[in-house]
């Protein structure tokens, strides 16, 4: 969910109201648009703004976050209009970018009043839209220049590194592009998005000047945003031409919003002799239509709307109407709702507007029989009997580590699922089985008084290569006593009242596992299946986790002791 | 008449037959109960105004730990004029201290003090010692009054300095003190003095029934308890705590949020904690490229890192085919090329809607239906006071012919009332990548206020038709860890996976 910043005061100017900072006021207002104040600073006059929608980059920005408001305000209604004039700036698309970076628009925007809020706005735009829409500037980046200081056509190439350096922004040294994804913090940031082939691109005026290093950095001399600067180039690359068309739209947009007038680029995409074979023209400000069937709208409402009601509905919500009659509207979607790619989002903005507390609520009974899992039932009389025998019950995470799991255990590592991308080191893996979890509890609760009785039922996950997601998930209980008397018979004992309970014959039979005491441990088998096992933990276990009383402990099957039971 | 226990009459008899006034000291002696015994049983006395304890402060005098040592050995010059004698009356310093055994650092000491108290005289051109004329011939020489103290503090372990009888001995306690061989330090003595009213007590104590403290089964079979008398305890004494076993308080508020679905017609969904990005992802609708799909909002299993989504094959074509173009689903689709590699990869679910997808799959009921999942599922989240890395959800769909927006709102509302227990609700719009429109619940409890409770909303069709499913479906989710935090009172997330022993075993059940 992306977080906005806005200026309060911007905010209220371009909304046109005067909400005397009343929040509950604002965030009424916001749920219209899926918007919700975290954090109004009112030292600096900030509001963070949460927007549920991550298909809504229109929204993203002072200008268009109150473009969506004002319509449900009343205060407008229906789409914006924006124009771009056309002009005779060119950019030239170099073929051998086709496998790298392939797509790009412009837009130049002129007599824009420069602010500060203005330009931190923008500069705040521009870093949502790169992050989420954009994909940290896999997909889409944007680029802002004077374009006083460039003379067109634009030429968008693929370089060779070796052949190219200048100063990118914020420095004073001319560096070469290798040295830019070593040492600039954005080369660092965004290097690995180039690096990945040899060429690189690059963005040059006819005169071969250098506008910028994309996806990475502008030039210092070109791409320097000041409040002086009265005429911008925009220009956004990336490697899908809707997003990257739908991007330079409403940069565009947000600056028309604030007093700039746009002319179009063309843009010339060259076959690897040169010649042009295909021009688009950016931005692309044309609205298109999508039909809304009135039957379908009340079938998903449960309302009866008529064609008329819908359309205003959809006026309300910032839509247009081109053609109407009894059972059909055409809706025009503006350019900047890319967000919109089904009826259903038409529908959700008429349910909108007509308010979701308007709607009256059904409960409908069904003839359906409700029912918990199958193993619910035994994993209730398990819970029981566990808690019968006097053990707490307590809850841990299925996320550990390799030294939890076998290292502190003083066991060999065994068949488990480790994660690839961890965000800490304690959790790296999932369990394979619940002790460890247990002993990690205990070793938490050395001050607490003795003796300490606690179980876990839960699950552990194991490598099967039979399965669908080539892993299972099975359901073990796991209890531990410890005090200073704390022995195997204490562990068998209790495990020989779980199993006479649960009606199942148990079988201890010798064994060896490096995390008990030898002769104080054995396996617990149903008939001839292997359920687990019950014994004293190896006084290694206890020092590896500072546990200075001794434990006994037991862990079973839940599902293979059932199996058994019905055999 | 006066109710006496067994100890306290002893005592008040003692205290009789030693004249009605006596030493705590004295009594001790008399009656061989312990020091704090006699405290506790004459201050019970004096409250039932029996005796009257008189306080007396007084110097008293007492070995130190050196001094103990000396009482039982001898001074150390006692030890070398001893040593002296034996060797003839006169010797070398040194074979004179080596035969009373006296070590280096006392031998000045040993020496000073013989020569003080005139036992003998030394002459150190020759290192001799010999015993004073007027003790030659005396077959000892007799204690000082310093030997004599020793005498007496070895009997009585201590004496109060007022109780001596000689000024000699008086000295002397001086001077020992002087040598940290005694101490003199003020003490408070209690005697006891008996009244009129414990007078006549004792005078018409009977002869006493034993008193019990524990019955115990010999006294039962014995039948002995028919002539004891089973003491009254204090009931109003803390005892020690008791933990029994008992279930842990969030799995518990699961257990009943299960029993509520089930009640309301739902079934159960389940699954494993490792899913294919298809189920958890594709199949509801978000793009392979989406956000959420990064490093740094799922965790992706490393090996196995591929899963098996070949028995799926008929909805991943039509999954692909609406991702790409809109399929037949009316949509315009997400425009990209699908990659069935990264469909099949493998991560820890990240919501339970994955068993959703897959119920609507396989297909397996009757229209209308309704189910549940109570399903773990993981985030890589840094774990702080608001945040967990793996969590419960539950979540669920129904399935019906015409379901609408109305239901939707009528289905939230009854969660909010049956399992959040709420007065009031209200919607707000919400946003999910897989349903349209969505909703927000928020729910008022008097006494709570409001608390967002679930998030919920009708699947697209983008997600239904592929899975071939005509019907609308309506997907929920409930937020039951807030929940259970504002029912437990709990402000810290992690307190859900508590490692507090003492919380657990403390936490009231409700």
């Amino acid at each position: 969910m992306p977080t906005i910043d806005v200026e309060y005061r911007e905010l209220e100017r371009l909304l046109g109201l005067n909400l005397n900072s009343n929040m509950e006021k604002l965030d009424e207002i916001l749920a219209n648009v899926k918007g919700e104040v975290k954090l109004f600073n009112e030292q600096e006059g900030i509001l963070s703004i949460e927007m549920k929608d991550t298909n809504r980059p229109d929204l993203w920005s002072a200008e268009g976050l109150t473009r969506g408001l004002r319509c449900y305000l009343g205060l407008e209604k229906g789409p914006r209009r924006y124009f771009a004039e056309k002009t005779a700036v060119e950019v030239n698309v170099d073929s051998k970018l086709f496998n790298i970076r392939p797509f790009i628009a412009c837009a130049v925007v002129k007599g824009v009043q420069l602010t500060d809020p203005v330009i931190r706005g923008l500069m705040h735009l521009q870093d949502k839209l790169d992050k989420t829409s954009g994909r940290n500037r896999q997909k889409t980046s944007i680029g802002i220049y004077n374009f006083h200081l460039i003379t067109p056509p634009i030429k968008y190439c693929a370089v060779n590194p070796c052949d190219v350096s200048f100063i990118p922004l914020g420095f004073s040294e001319k560096m070469s592009l290798d040295e830019i994804l070593e040492l600039h913090p954005k080369g660092i940031e965004y290097g690995h998005i180039v690096k990945k082939n040899p060429l690189y691109p690059m963005l040059f005026d006819s005169e071969g000047k250098i506008l910028s290093f994309p996806p990475i950095i502008n030039s210092n001399d070109l791409g320097k945003i000041t409040e002086e600067s009265r005429n911008l180039l925009v220009e956004v690359t990336g490697t899908q031409n809707r997003t990257v068309v739908n991007t330079l739209n409403l940069v565009t947009a947000a600056l028309i919003d604030r007093g700039g007038k746009a002319y179009s680029a063309t843009i010339n995409y060259q076959d690897a002799s040169g010649d042009i074979k295909m021009d688009v023209l950016t931005p692309d400000f044309s609205n298109r239509t999508m039909p809304l069937s009135v039957e379908y709208t009340n079938r998903i409402l449960g309302l009866n709307l008529s064609a008329k009601e819908i359309c205003k509905l959809l006026l309300t919500a910032g839509l247009g109407i081109c053609k109407v009659d009894n059972c059909c509207v055409e809706v025009e979607v503006p350019f900047y709702r890319i967000d919109v790619m089904h009826q259903v989002d038409l529908i959700e903005d008429v349910a909108v507007a007509y308010g979701y507390n308007n709607i009256d609520c059904i409960w409908r009974e069904m003839p359906t029989t409700g029912k918990a899992k199958p193993a619910q039932q035994s994993i209730n009389i398990a819970r029981e009997l566990m808690v019968g025998l006097g053990y707490q019950e307590i809850l841990t995470y299925t996320l550990t580590n390799e030294e939890n799991m076998f290292t502190k255990m003083n066991a060999e590592p065994s068949p488990h699922v480790e994660l690839s991308n961890p965000k800490v080191a304690t959790m790296t893996c999932l369990r394979s089985w619940l002790l460890p979890s247990l002993m990690e509890f205990l070793s938490n609760n050395q001050s607490v008084e003795f003796p300490q009785k606690i179980f876990e039922l839960g699950k552990v996950t194991l490598p099967d290569e039979s399965a669908e997601t080539r892993t299972r998930d099975e359901e073990w209980v796991c209890a531990a006593t410890t005090h200073a008397n704390a022995n195997f018979t204490e562990a068998k004992s209790a495990l020989d009242a779980f199993f006479r309970n649960l009606g199942v014959e148990l079988q201890i039979m010798e064994t060896a596992h490096p995390s008990f005491i030898e002769g104080r441990v054995g396996k617990a088998r149903v008939g001839d299946v292997d359920v687990g096992f019950v014994g004293e933990v190896n006084p290694l276990v206890l020092e590896a986790w500072k546990l200075e009383n001794p434990i006994a402990a037991f862990e079973v099957n839940l599902q293979k002791i059932l199996l058994g039971k019905t055999k | 008449m006066v109710e006496l226990r067994t100890q306290e009459s002893q005592l008040l008899s003692a205290l009789q037959e030693v004249g009605g006034a006596a030493t705590v000291e004295q009594l001790i002696e008399k009656t061989g109960m312990q020091d704090s015994a006699v405290m506790r049983i004459g201050l019970t006395l004096q409250e039932k105004t029996l005796i009257a304890i008189h306080a007396k402060h007084q110097n008293v005098v007492k070995l130190t730990a050196e001094g103990e040592v000396y009482a039982k050995s001898g001074l150390p010059e006692r030890k070398l004029i001893r040593a002296v004698a034996d060797l003839g009356g006169s010797a070398d310093l040194k074979k004179a201290t080596e035969r009373a055994g006296i070590e280096p650092q006392f031998i000045q000491i040993a020496l000073g003090w013989a020569i003080r108290k005139k036992w003998a005289l030394y002459t150190s051109s020759d290192n001799t010692l010999r015993i004073a004329e007027s003790f030659l011939h005396q077959a000892f020489i007799p204690d000082g009054a310093d030997e004599k103290l020793f005498v007496l503090l070895a009997e009585k372990n201590q004496i109060g300095f007022e109780q001596l009888k000689d000024d000699d001995l008086k000295e002397a306690a001086g001077q020992l003190k002087k040598r940290k061989i005694l101490l003199i330090e003020p003490k408070t003595s209690r005697s006891l003095q008996i009244t009129p009213e414990g007078k006549a007590a004792v005078a018409e104590a009977k002869p006493k029934v034993q008193e019990i403290t524990q019955l115990t089964p010999e006294l039962i079979i014995t039948g002995k308890w028919h002539t004891s008398k089973l003491q009254k305890y204090n009931i109003a004494a803390p005892v020690a705590k008791t933990w029994l076993g008992k279930k842990h308080p969030y799995l518990q508020f699961l257990d009943e949020v299960c029993t509520k679905l089930v009640q309301l017609g739902f079934q159960e969904m389940t699954g494993t904690a490792i899913e294919t990005s298809f189920f958890n992802f594709d199949a509801l609708f978000v793009p392979q490229d989406h956000p959420a799909r990064e490093e740094s909002d799922i965790y992706y299993a490393k090996d196995p890192a591929f899963g098996d989504i070949s028995q799926h094959a008929e909805a991943v074509e039509h999954v692909r085919e609406t991702h790409e173009n809109g399929w037949t689903t009316g949509s315009t689709g997400w425009g990209y090329k699908y990659s069935l590699l990264n469909a099949q990869r493998l991560i820890l679910r990240g919501h339970g809607t994955c068993l959703s997808a897959r119920t609507l799959e396989a297909k397996k009921f009757q229209v209308p239906s309704k189910h549940f999942s109570i399903a773990r599922v993981y985030r890589p989240e840094l774990i702080d006071r608001t945040h967990l890395s793996e969590f419960n959800q539950v979540e669920g769909i129904i399935v019906d012919e015409n379901l609408t927006l109305k239901d939707l709102l009528g289905v939230l509302g009854k969660f909010a009332i049956e399992i959040a227990g709420a007065d009031e609700v209200r919607f707000k719009p919400d946003y999910f990548p897989f349903t349209e429109p969505s909703v927000e619940l928020s729910a008022y409890r008097e006494g709570y206020g409001w608390v967002e409770f679930g998030g919920s909303g009708i699947f697209r069709p983008e997600v239904t038709l592929p899975l071939g499913v005509k019907e609308p479906v309506i997907a929920w989710g409930l937020g039951v860890d807030r929940l259970f935090m504002m029912r437990a009172g709990l402000e810290d997330i992690r307190m859900i996976f508590s490692q507090d022993l003492d919380w657990l075993r403390r936490k009231e059940v409700t």
